[in-house]
């Protein structure tokens, strides 16, 4: 459903990612795992076109249910954002506008993309939101962005990425400035998301264990290129690949390895 | 495991009140009794808010406690002012969870290692050189780093930076507030087994706030859980499997792990804690507790010895 063949993203010509490369089915989850600065979030910025600071893609093509999206015009893009293509980020609080409630901006955003009433729109928030769990969620439409908890305020985040039930959602870091027990809920409902609407996801995460329980594929990044990838078995338990052992070896487990 | 004749340090009856809007007072650390032992780590879990970095911070001096007392060497040290103060300072240091922001970026490593020795006079000027590259090597570092600045190094490079600020005056105890959660799992790995070392040869006492178990129980001693201001459960890291108050085992199955079972469904517990504003009468748990009880609603649970050196406080076990 999304291919990415040898792809290149330079930022002012220097290449921050070389010959990426990815194909994701549907309802497929596919993590990528790397340390700061190894390139995750360009790729996925790259694929919504939302490069940043003069960041383009020099070589290759992105291919979205068959379509190259690097040819995409403005129009285009206005169409696949936001309902085939949603992303979620890793502060979903930081994305909306402070002085204005949830609600407001629930109704814009379902305004933009569907014709349909302000009444029926907000009803329809309010349902989304009560699926991702958030009890009163005509509560929730009402308060500002910094009433709320940061696990709330990424609820809202998925709520809206999820409300045109879009065929690829991407997430950026989203469950890496919350605590652990919150970082438990999100990841168990991105999960029933992929079960009931088939939404393939691609994850962007430096938390291995977290990938290690979404995902079917694993990608490996280190400055800019692919050092592993396949399906979470191969990259857990038969990598062959030096960097990937060292960075497993690194994540703390429970009953794990002891210092003292 | 733990020597009394060891104790360094022991918090009593720590209770922190704030002030909040509406003449409402909101209960950051409500009755914590702690105790550090030299040589040995002490990991401080649980949720934001949960009031653990309030509590470290007292032991650092840099806040007092409403009630209760801090006693280091049998001296009180929320008591303490002045001079005495200042010296004491000494003994205690902490490393912060934002390495690039707890250093002035106009300083170069040698003047920021080099602070705490000018400052209690034990070094001279014409000195600052040998010690700031004696202690870059101690933190693994080559000793040319001393001519750089903050902005010029990794995360890790910084972090181990702030390590050795913070051992330079052979203190006692160092209190680390997430010290590593800013870092790769890489890095991270390489930094606690720093911290390790140092504290075997040095006889440390560490104070480390984290809320990740999988970390803490790879190097501490002792564990103290805290929930919404209160210890609920401490144990010796150890016997982590062992813990059983109903929190302490959510955030234990809240862990991911790579050589967990990926069928299992996650456990979770449902909603977000209630705003420290308004804890509930009676255990603060109980509305988020899968065991919760008539007796929950109305009565506190009090810290009750379990086991040698495993408290927890939970109905269920009285």
């Amino acid at each position: 459903m999304l291919e990415l063949n040898n792809v290149t993203i330079s930022y002012t010509n220097q290449p921050a990612v070389c010959n990426f490369h990815l194909t994701l089915g549907q309802g497929e989850i596919c993590s990528i795992v790397g340390e700061s600065g190894s390139g995750k979030t360009t790729v996925v910025r790259a694929i919504l076109g939302l490069l940043s600071g003069g960041g383009q893609v020099t070589e290759g093509e992105i291919r979205f249910e068959g379509k190259p999206l690097l040819s995409n015009t403005k129009e285009e893009w206005r169409k696949l954002r936001g309902t085939d293509i949603s992303m979620i980020f890793q502060d979903s609080g930081a994305m909306t506008n402070q002085t204005r409630t949830i609600g407001k901006q629930f109704v814009e955003y379902i305004r933009t993309h569907e014709r349909i009433s302000r009444k029926d729109a907000w009803d329809k928030g309010v349902y989304m939101l009560e699926r991702m769990c958030l009890p009163n969620g005509d509560n929730i439409m009402k308060s500002y962005p910094f009433q709320l908890s940061g696990g709330m305020r990424q609820r809202v985040g998925i709520a809206m990425s999820m409300t045109f039930r879009p065929k690829l959602l991407l997430a950026d870091e989203p469950t890496s400035a919350l605590d652990v027990t919150t970082q438990a809920q999100i990841v168990r409902q991105m999960m029933e998301l992929r079960n009931e609407y088939k939404t393939s996801m691609l994850v962007v995460t430096h938390n291995l264990g977290v990938a290690a329980y979404m995902s079917d594929q694993i990608v490996v990044m280190k400055n800019g290129k692919i050092v592993d990838a396949g399906s979470r078995d191969d990259i857990l338990y038969r990598s062959e690949s030096e960097y990937t052992r060292n960075l497993l070896n690194a994540v703390p487990s429970l009953g794990g390895v002891r210092y003292v | 495991m733990f020597d009394e004749k060891e104790l360094i340090l022991e918090a009593k009856h720590v209770t922190r009140r704030f002030p909040a809007p509406n003449h409402r007072l909101l209960t950051a650390c409500n009755d914590i009794n702690l105790k550090l032992y030299k040589g040995k780590t002490l990991g401080l879990v649980g949720e934001s808010g949960c009031g653990k970095s309030t509590f470290m911070r007292f032991l650092v001096s840099l806040d007092t406690p409403s009630e209760g007392e801090i006693l280091f060497h049998g001296k009180d040290i929320t008591k303490m002012k002045g001079e005495e103060l200042r010296l004491n300072r000494q003994k205690i240091q902490m490393v912060f969870q934002d390495p690039s922001g707890s250093f002035n970026p106009k300083m170069k490593i040698r003047d920021i290692i080099c602070e705490p020795l000018m400052n209690f006079g034990r070094i001279k000027k014409s000195e600052k050189d040998q010690a700031a590259r004696k202690y870059l090597e101690l933190v693994d570092l080559p000793g040319e780093f001393a001519d750089r600045y903050p902005h010029h190094m990794s995360g890790g490079q910084r972090q181990r930076i702030a390590i050795a600020r913070a051992i330079v005056l052979e203190p006692e105890i160092v209190v680390m507030d997430e010290a590593t959660c800013a870092l790769d799992v890489s890095v991270q790995k390489t930094i606690i087994e720093l911290i390790v070392r140092l504290q075997k040869e040095k006889d440390i006492a560490i104070g480390f706030i984290t809320h990740d178990l999988g970390l803490i129980q790879s190097f501490a001693h002792q564990i103290a859980v805290m929930y919404l201001g209160n210890l609920v459960e401490v144990l010796p890291a150890e016997r982590l499997e062992g813990a059983v108050h109903p929190y302490t085992k959510a955030l234990i199955s809240a862990v991911f792990d790579i050589h967990m079972n990926f069928s299992r469904k996650i456990e979770r517990i449902e909603s977000e804690p209630p705003s420290p504003l308004d804890v509930p009468e009676g255990c603060p748990f109980q509305n988020r507790c899968e065991h919760c009880m008539e007796i929950c609603r109305r009565v506190r649970p009090a810290l009750k010895e379990l086991a040698p050196e495993h408290k927890v406080a939970c109905h269920i076990y009285e």
